[in-house]
């Protein structure tokens, strides 16, 4: 038996598809349509969860919020000195930070508040400090996000933005940089201003913080430091950055796995058109059958050739799907996909998908279309190669 | 060298309604005859033929084909007894339109994987002998129907088979294209190649290289 | 439950799977028993028509099956990152008591599905297909072996809990713990080296002898035996670790994916062997299994022999 390739196979194969242009062109075009949305939610989410992890590792390792009746609330900025004696903290930052509703434009921004002498808990934040002061001459300044400019401006703020207090009166604060963070993820929708401004914007008092973080000198003890904060205020909640990196991979899978099963249902859709297309023998293909059969083709070799074809076929359909998918999300940076999960807002539609290569993706995505295509394709084939033969040359 | 023995062949298209296509018929055919069967339509001599080429079994009876057993052989032993003892040619040429010559004359090659030098040297003496050389790789349709003719023959001989088996290859053609068949059988002949033909077409009726003429009738052979 | 992209693509073949492998089964029995070349009845022309189908889907499972046990064991891989405390493959095997189990039947399925293979070919090659019956039947057997393993993949996945936290191969894979694996630990190393040894002896000389069934039944035991020697000894060797016995790490680039080659060479040594002594085949053929089955063995031996040994050499001391 030789092994080597059957080109004459693959070529008869290939001319057969051919013969049978519409349907070939119809199952190659919804299978390429339907590769192609698969791979690039795949592609999208690995680049988002590759922002994101490299988003989360800059972000502090543990988080202590204070809950009131199961809600979050300002917590004393005196647990700092408390939580700098527990062993292994590092470094305790109490911080000032929250969401800005901007009305007019219908974003939120996040507003971050900066004491600048105090050791900062991220290295942007601590070149923005040194760079620029954010209370000079009475006035308040604030670096913002590529993000929250560009929508400032639509509002014609531009050299200083007037937030508006609680309590109805406002506060100006001029625009003293644009952030140039490692990340635009992050900061396109930042603002950082001084602590007091901050407390200002949101009416918090002088000794409150939105909450505190922690620095860590050995990541392999945040648990149990977390058990020691936890049996010292028992009303905080914390969170560390390994729940954050879980929660996040969690999401992304939740919403690929609504993608996932909406697919599942379309491929079981293809599926069964594919089942009734195939089943459905023309005349034509019946007598090609016989005859090749009466030339001395046997059972075996045109269950081959069926699989050829549909090898060739579905193969051919997932290459061009992942390749369209490719230029789509890395080159076209995916409109309106994106948007299922980065979520809807001006503000956060405006960064670059990093290219991230993932054979498993690849892998994925295959397993998941040709084998079905193939498997669909079974039945079809073995009914027609087991046609009898002299009934269908007559 | 063809022996049908006791041959009955009943086709059941469904549990009530059968059809006795052959009714315990015996024939012998020797190596290198040239046999017409003449009859009817559903005379049952097409059945004749499926039988000797191992593409149906029959219901009781045994086909013998040089010495060797053919009725009962597993399709894909029945598949490779067909390739190599057997050139069918068909009603209306069967070949495929949008191939080459060459593709379609090979195409019972195709499973075995062949050298390319080996199919070359078997298309070779097909095409010279049947004098489609210089029309290799033109387009099948567009070619006469004389040329397509030939074609058929040539595909039916690629595996050099003893036998040759045509089932009313006139029955689509004029008269000048029937005739010319009727040349290349002769040339056939010359190659001492057992033919088995089935035709209802009067042109085939006392030719002088024909060795035998039978005729079949509901299902049994006239004696 | 744990949901990922990765395991629902396993968990759809899955149910691809058990549904052509049912028509397979339902099919091997019809044939099985009522299987009869002599006949002409229409009866028996149906059958025949659908040994194809029942050849042509376990074709297609077993193609599939292989790149997709990959493709299981770097999911697996990739789970252990959500799994508080697994490592690697391992800690998500172990999350479950079904994990182990589900593996064992995978490998069992694929030996299944090859020998299968390769006796309908055999079958085939001749005109009165006289492995026919017996293979169907043995089909018929595989069927449940095949469904246990889709049904416990399914459970598996279905059961494990994001949030318990899991052990990892150190705890594991070691004399003090209470697993399933961790009896094999009990085994003094050097009985466990001359079981390896003595086997692989026992395969050379049942292979000069050309003793087909005992040489078959000695690749079978030594399928056993290298796994264990292989998890209990050699695979410290590769890790340099005396405690190190995860038999999923060394697929990783860390080690040169050195892990496939081992894992290939034992499987392509043993599944030959065993073929000798199971498939009729042609005398050409059976030399041919007989040599390749020693071949692979034989690097096997060599290739997981060779770690302790350079070893000792870079070093001067055992682990």
């Amino acid at each position: 038996m030789k092994n080597k390739i059957n080109l004459y196979l693959i070529e008869y194969a290939i001319n057969a598809i051919l013969r049978q242009k519409a349907k070939s062109f119809f199952i190659v075009f919804v299978f390429t349509l339907l590769t192609f949305l698969l791979t690039s939610v795949f592609f999208i989410t690995s680049s988002l969860k590759y922002e994101l992890d490299a988003t989360v590792d800059s972000l502090p390792q543990i988080i202590v919020q204070k809950i009131k009746a199961g809600r979050h609330y300002d917590i004393d900025e005196d647990v700092v000195d408390t939580l700098l004696g527990i062993e292994g903290v590092e470094d305790a930052v109490a911080r000032v930070w929250g969401y800005y509703y901007f009305a007019n434009a219908g974003v939120n921004f996040s507003v971050v508040g900066l004491n600048e002498y105090e050791k900062q808990y991220k290295n942007s934040f601590e070149k923005i400090v040194k760079k620029i002061e954010l209370e000079k001459d009475d006035k308040s300044f604030m670096v913002v996000g590529r993000g929250v400019q560009k929508v400032m401006n639509k509002s014609y703020y531009k050299e200083y933005f007037n937030f508006i207090k609680p309590d109805g009166t406002l506060k100006k604060v001029n625009l003293g940089g644009v952030f140039d963070a490692d990340t635009e993820l992050e900061s396109n929708d930042v603002i950082v201003m001084s602590k007091d401004s901050a407390r200002e914007i949101f009416d918090m008092d002088e000794d409150k913080a939105t909450d505190v973080v922690l620095k860590v000198a050995n990541p392999k003890e945040v648990r149990t430091i977390v058990s020691k904060i936890k049996s010292i205020y028992p009303d905080t909640r914390i969170i560390t950055s390994d729940d954050l990196k879980v929660s996040y991979q969690n999401i992304f899978d939740y919403k690929s796995g609504i993608f996932l099963a909406l697919f599942i249902v379309s491929l079981f859709t293809f599926f069964i058109i594919i089942y009734d297309k195939s089943s459905g023998l023309s005349s034509e293909e019946k007598r090609e059958i016989g005859i090749l059969k009466a030339i001395g083709w046997r059972v075996d070799d045109v269950l081959k050739e069926k699989f050829y074809e549909s090898f060739i076929i579905s193969f051919f359909a997932y290459t061009l799907g992942v390749g369209l998918a490719f230029v789509f999300v890395y080159m076209f940076q995916a409109p309106l996909l994106q948007n299922i999960f980065v979520g809807y807002s001006q503000l956060k539609t405006d960064f670059e998908l990093p290219f991230v290569f993932d054979f498993q993706t690849l892998f994925l995505v295959f397993f998941l279309s040709v084998p079905i295509y193939i498997g669909a394709t079974i039945i079809p084939s073995w009914k027609v190669a087991t046609l009898e033969a002299d009934e269908v040359i007559r | 060298m063809i022996e049908l023995k006791n041959i009955t062949k009943i086709y059941e298209i469904n549990k009530s309604d059968k059809v006795i296509a052959l009714d315990d018929i015996n024939l012998r055919i020797k190596e290198g005859e040239l046999v017409v069967l003449k009859g009817a339509s559903g005379s049952g001599k097409s059945t004749i033929l499926s039988l000797i080429a191992a593409l149906s079994k029959p219901t009781s009876g045994e086909v013998i084909v040089d010495t060797k057993k053919i009725s009962k052989l597993p399709d894909n032993f029945a598949s490779v007894y067909r390739r190599d003892n057997i050139g069918f040619i068909f009603q209306k040429y069967n070949l495929i339109p949008t191939l080459s010559v060459k593709e379609n004359i090979i195409l019972p090659l195709v499973p075995l994987n062949p050298d390319a030098s080996d199919i070359q040297n078997k298309l070779d003496i097909v095409t010279n002998r049947f004098n489609i050389s210089h029309k290799e790789n033109a387009i099948v349709r567009n070619l006469s129907g004389g040329e397509q003719q030939r074609v058929a023959i040539a595909r039916a001989n690629i595996n050099d088979p003893k036998i040759i088996i045509a089932d009313e290859p006139t029955a689509n053609l004029d008269e000048k294209l029937s005739l010319h068949f009727i040349e290349i059988l002769r040339e056939l002949k010359v190659l001492n190649k057992t033919i088995v033909v089935a035709t209802h077409d009067p042109l085939f009726f006392g030719l002088d290289f024909v060795d035998r003429e039978i005729e079949v009738h509901n299902g049994k052979i006239v004696v | 439950m744990i949901l990922t992209p990765e395991v629902l693509a396993i968990l759809i073949l899955d149910v691809i799977f058990a549904f052509f492998g049912v028509i397979a089964f339902i099919l091997s029995i019809k044939i099985f028993f009522g299987w009869n070349l002599e006949s002409v009845s229409q009866g028996q022309y149906k059958l025949e028509k659908q040994s194809f189908l029942t050849a042509t889907i376990i074709k297609y499972i077993f193609v599939i099956k292989v790149p997709l046990f990959l493709f299981f064991i770097f999911t697996l891989d990739k789970i252990s990152h959500v799994l508080t405390g697994a490592m690697c493959a391992a800690g998500v095997v172990d999350a479950t008591p079904y994990g182990t189990y589900l593996f064992i039947l995978k490998i069992i399925n694929l030996y299944l599905f090859a020998y299968w293979l390769v006796l309908h070919n055999e079958d085939i090659k001749h005109e009165n297909q006289p492995y026919t019956k017996l293979k169907f039947g043995i089909f018929i057997i595989a069927f449940f072996f095949f469904i246990a393993e889709l049904v416990v993949e399914w459970v598996m996945f279905a059961s494990i809990n994001v949030d318990k936290m899991v052990s990892c191969c150190g705890t594991l894979y070691s004399s003090s713990a209470d697993s399933a694996i961790s009896s094999i630990f009990s085994i003094d190393t050097p009985i466990l080296l001359s079981l390896f040894y003595g086997n692989f002896f026992f395969i050379v000389v049942f292979y000069f002898l050309k003793r087909k069934y005992l040489f078959a039944i000695s690749n079978l035991l030594f399928i056993v035996i290298s796994i264990i020697s292989l998890i209990v000894f050699f695979g410290t060797y590769i890790y340099e670790l005396p405690t190190h016995h995860c038999p999923f790490c060394f697929l990783q680039s860390d080690y040169y994916y050195v892990g496939y080659l081992i894992y290939t060479l034992l499987f392509i040594g043993t599944f030959y062997g065993i073929v000798t002594g199971f498939v009729k085949e042609s005398e050409k053929n059976i030399t041919k299994n007989y040599k390749i089955s020693m071949m692979f063995n034989f690097f096997y031996v060599i290739l997981l022999s060779l770690y302790p040994i350079v070893f000792y050499i870079k070093n001067g001391v055992w682990l």
